[in-house]
């Protein structure tokens, strides 16, 4: 497993997403590492998403940590995130209706396109929210395209 | 300050690699020489710790990482076997030797090393930027 | 990494791309083997596409060179920039391999 700890700044989302994108990569085993195309960016998509979150809603401008837990595997990537900022209440947040070309609000909404699994527990008394994110290499994703 | 805890193996260096890289643009020089040097510093302490280290068991090591306005701290645990810093010579380069040259590309990169075994073992490094007055003098 | 190889009469082009470090250094070692096995007269190792290089790719290099002269041949690094002739440099290889 891989574990990062940063600062829950805006700053510091470049350097997660690098260390995504790596544990991306390793996923599917000890072949050589190609460009993995839709899985990757996919991934990439929601993390990136998902650490706005925690920096511009969790914490609000509030000073905080993130930890992020990334479990490459051969079929498909499980990342945790946990923050100890404001929850909320993953099923009350409604989907963009994009035919209103919204400009805010679809963090969620993409992480949901992007990814398989996606969980959430609201911490309390003291423990971190949790939020979960699970992807599968699909069919088409498992081929490794050439260099 | 950003912490990485992964496996401590060749196969995660490039996971390592590019969270180092991406720190030391955070220490805001746009010094390409900077990035450079403190990425081939930390790519031979990981081989170090992938290969030496941990030679014939798994383990995991910790990388630390202290981003400044002026410098970066590096620190890299691991619980494998030690070494002693201070056996290890002075490569001769005039022999073109093919190895043996980690431990002097970092002194070479980096201003401050120090490496204490243990448990864990600890090896510390850091990077001064003295950033360049536009007359040319060092502020 | 990416090692391709050219061979045009007794010169053969080594072109080695992207990371030249610990992981990918044992893929790049039979393509050595098999060049200094052939007794190649000239050998250019074009290096403009690496972005990375560390100790152990340095090793790989250098046994590259050690070799090929010992049988009488010589060996040329080309196009190497940044990081990897930062090191090169470093280790004093710029003077073996005339870099500039």
């Amino acid at each position: 497993m891989i574990v990062l700890h940063t600062p829950a700044r805006l700053e510091y989302r470049e350097l997660a997403m690098r260390v995504v994108v790596a544990a991306c990569r390793l996923v599917g085993g000890s072949s050589p590492m190609q460009p993995w195309g839709d899985f990757e960016h996919h991934v990439v998509s929601a993390f990136g998403e998902a650490f706005n979150n925690v920096v511009l809603h969790g914490y609000a401008q509030r000073e905080g940590d993130l930890e992020v837990q990334l479990e490459p595997r051969h079929d498909g990537i499980t990342m945790r995130l946990y923050d100890h900022g404001a929850g909320f209440d993953l099923g009350g947040v409604a989907e963009p209706d994009l035919d209103a070309l919204p400009t805010s609000g679809m963090g969620l909404f993409i992480i949901r396109s992007c990814m398989d699994d996606v969980e959430y527990l609201s911490g309390a008394a003291g423990a971190p929210n949790v939020l979960t994110l699970g992807k599968r290499l699909g069919p088409s994703e498992g081929q490794r395209t050439a260099a | 300050m950003v912490l990485v805890r992964i496996p401590g193996t060749l196969r995660y260096r490039d996971l390592a690699m590019r969270a180092v890289a991406a720190a030391s643009k955070l220490v805001g020089t746009g010094d390409r020489v900077f990035d450079d040097e403190v990425v081939s510093a930390f790519g031979e302490a990981f081989n170090n710790v992938a290969i030496h280290s941990y030679r014939d068991r798994a383990g995991e090591v910790e990388i630390q990482i202290d981003v400044a306005s002026d410098h970066l701290t590096i620190r890299l645990l691991d619980t494998g076997d030690g070494f002693d810093a201070d056996a290890v010579r002075v490569p001769d380069l005039d022999a073109l030797p093919e190895s043996g040259l980690g431990l002097f590309i970092i002194r070479s990169f980096m201003d401050e090393v120090s490496y204490f075994p243990g448990s864990p073992n600890v090896l510390t490094m850091t990077k001064r930027y003295i950033a360049q007055r536009p007359d040319g003098g060092r502020s | 990494m990416n090692c391709t190889r050219n061979d045009q009469g007794n010169e053969t082009t080594l072109r080695i791309d992207g990371l030249l470090d610990a992981v990918s250094t044992s893929d790049i070692r039979p393509i050595i083997d098999a060049v200094v096995e052939d007794r190649r007269a000239r050998v250019v190792v074009e290096l403009s596409g690496l972005r990375l290089i560390d100790s152990s790719g340095v090793g790989a290099i250098v046994s590259l060179f050690k070799r090929v002269r010992a049988q009488g041949g010589e060996v040329q690094v080309v196009g190497i920039r940044d990081q990897p002739l930062a090191i090169f440099r470093l280790l004093r290889l710029d003077r073996v391999f005339s870099l500039g």
